[in-house]
């Protein structure tokens, strides 16, 4: 027995489609039989909420009169791209700002517009004939943008690495701040609640997926930068490391503040937090296999920060469930862990997709093309 | 009782063994929460004091009658509920657990008596949320 796409979103029309949220999913799952399960759910939700620093704003301000041809533009003091249209901009989430406040950058930028704020810009054009304007300043709200969409070249990892630092000096990264002796470990993708980790083969999940994005609506857009499919994996096909990414789009005017958030991470650099919620369709009752992993049998390798180079020294691999018990064992020493996901709000993701589904006011896309499952990681690597 | 002191002591007062003193004259045990004793500045020692209340306040008294300034506006870790989002990063950092977060809530949550207000959680937190007040 299957049941298509179709049928599940006839279900949700109805206002009779039954959707699990993960953690209540893998709780069943844990009497319940794959194929009895299957009949009593058509959808699972997955969330996460963490630090995308791989995220971005596109952002079309309108023409100026006379016009302007913007090739230089700041946001509140935070460098934008202006390579491309008169005047449209792509604000980066780790773009710091040139003003002394180095803890502010694009991705609080993009979270005080989608909080409705007013932002500050300030423009430096290319005169030409037909754009005469030199420079432009102003102060914007979203409302008064034409377009305003995230387009995120890289989110929601299907698994990343836990970091520790088994040096003598404390190291500021982007897991935040590694204590030296192996002081804390830090581990950021949420394990059993990861949306991808849910569809580890990336079966339903593919481009054109419609998803929870920030708040608002979005969808996959494409494979992920540094999209890894080919990491190495457990027998249940989960990977053991950073592997599949999805790139996201998803229209900011829509957003809200509490799933989009600007943060910063000391003597490393601002990043933007955000919530990521993907539906996955139960198709067949195969599909519920995933599904039924938990986080004792999902693992991350350990990886030492203390030597800055592509390949750093490892500790080995160590569980989700084992992560998420708040320490962890290396070399014979226990060493506290730290989430750096916030599981509260990924669970919270999962449960407000669940209640869009169930309401009927979010229906399932089916992918127009699969996301590749043969991407290779290549190194840069100078001239010989 | 208990009693969270702040206690600000000029240089010269730095070799005064406080609570030897108290526990003896006072029988009120001291335990010391947190010190700060840097070269050329004033030394802030933050104790914990328990004994009979009118032993704890007569002690004070004492420490004060030395010139050692006692303030009960002891400095705090604030945490902004509506800044937090439960990341839980600065549990990494605290050494004390004052700061905590596990299964199944995941919800941050603080413990004023254990913290000794070394302030990391400030710097590392990502979101701004955590600051220190008087």
């Amino acid at each position: 027995m299957e049941r298509t796409l179709d049928q599940i979103n006839q279900r949700i029309a109805k206002g009779q489609v039954r959707v699990w949220t993960a953690l209540e999913a893998k709780a069943k799952l844990a009497t319940l039989g794959l194929q009895e399960a299957f009949e009593q759910v058509d959808v699972i939700t997955t969330g996460t909420f963490e630090p995308m620093e791989s995220s971005g704003a596109i952002v079309n301000l309108g023409h100026t009169d006379p016009p302007i041809k913007i090739r230089q533009a700041w946001l509140n003091g935070v460098p934008a791209y202006a390579g491309f249209g008169a005047v449209d901009l792509y604000l980066g989430a780790a773009q710091p700002s040139e003003q002394a406040d180095q803890a502010y950058g694009g991705g609080h930028v993009i979270a005080d517009l989608v909080a409705g704020k007013r932002v500050h810009l300030r423009a430096i054009g290319q005169v030409t004939d037909c754009y005469p304007r030199a420079d432009y300043e102003t102060t914007l709200t979203r409302d008064q943008l034409n377009q305003f969409y995230l387009f995120n070249p890289r989110n929601a990892y299907q698994n990343f690495i836990v970091g520790v630092n088994g040096g003598d000096r404390p190291l500021y990264t982007y897991l935040g701040l590694l204590e030296p002796h192996l002081g804390n470990a830090v581990y950021s993708n949420p394990g059993e609640l990861s949306p991808l980790l849910n569809d580890p083969l990336l079966r339903r999940v593919g481009i054109g997926s419609r998803i929870f994005l920030g708040g608002g609506i979005g969808y996959v857009a494409w494979e992920g930068t540094q999209h890894f499919p080919l990491q190495k994996r457990l027998p249940n096909q989960t990977p053991i490391g950073p592997a599949a990414t999805l790139a996201l789009i998803g229209d900011a005017k829509q957003m809200q503040a509490e799933w989009v958030r600007g943060c910063y991470f000391r003597n490393y650099g601002p990043s933007l937090m955000l919530g990521v919620g993907i539906p996955i369709p139960i198709l067949a009752p195969a599909d519920l296999e995933a599904i039924a992993i938990r986080d004792e049998e999902l693992v991350a390798p350990v990886i030492d920060f203390s030597i800055p180079r592509r390949v750093r020294p490892t500790f080995g691999l160590v569980s989700y469930a084992q992560l998420k018990s708040g320490q962890i064992t290396l070399n014979g020493r226990k060493v506290r862990t730290a989430p750096l996901a916030s599981l509260r709000r990924s669970m919270q993701v999962a449960e407000i997709l669940k209640q869009w589904i169930e309401s009927g006011q979010f229906t399932l896309t089916q992918p127009v093309a699969p996301l590749p499952l043969d991407r290779e990681f290549l190194s840069q690597n100078p001239l010989t | 009782m208990r009693k969270r002191v702040t206690l600000i002591f000029p240089r010269h007062l730095v070799n005064v063994p406080l609570t030897y003193r108290l526990a003896k004259d006072f029988d009120v045990a001291a335990n010391i929460v947190r010190a700060r004793v840097a070269p050329n500045e004033v030394g802030t020692l933050v104790v914990e004091l328990s004994g009979d209340i009118d032993q704890v306040e007569a002690g004070l008294e004492w420490v004060q009658s030395l010139g050692i300034e006692v303030t009960e506006r002891a400095k705090e870790i604030q945490i902004d509920p509506d800044l937090c989002v439960d990341c839980g990063l600065c549990t990494g950092v605290c050494p004390t657990e004052a700061l905590k977060i596990s299964a199944p809530n995941w919800k941050l949550e603080f413990s004023r008596n254990r913290c000794v207000m070394c302030e990391q959680c400030v710097a590392t937190c990502p979101v701004g949320a955590i600051s220190t007040s008087l």
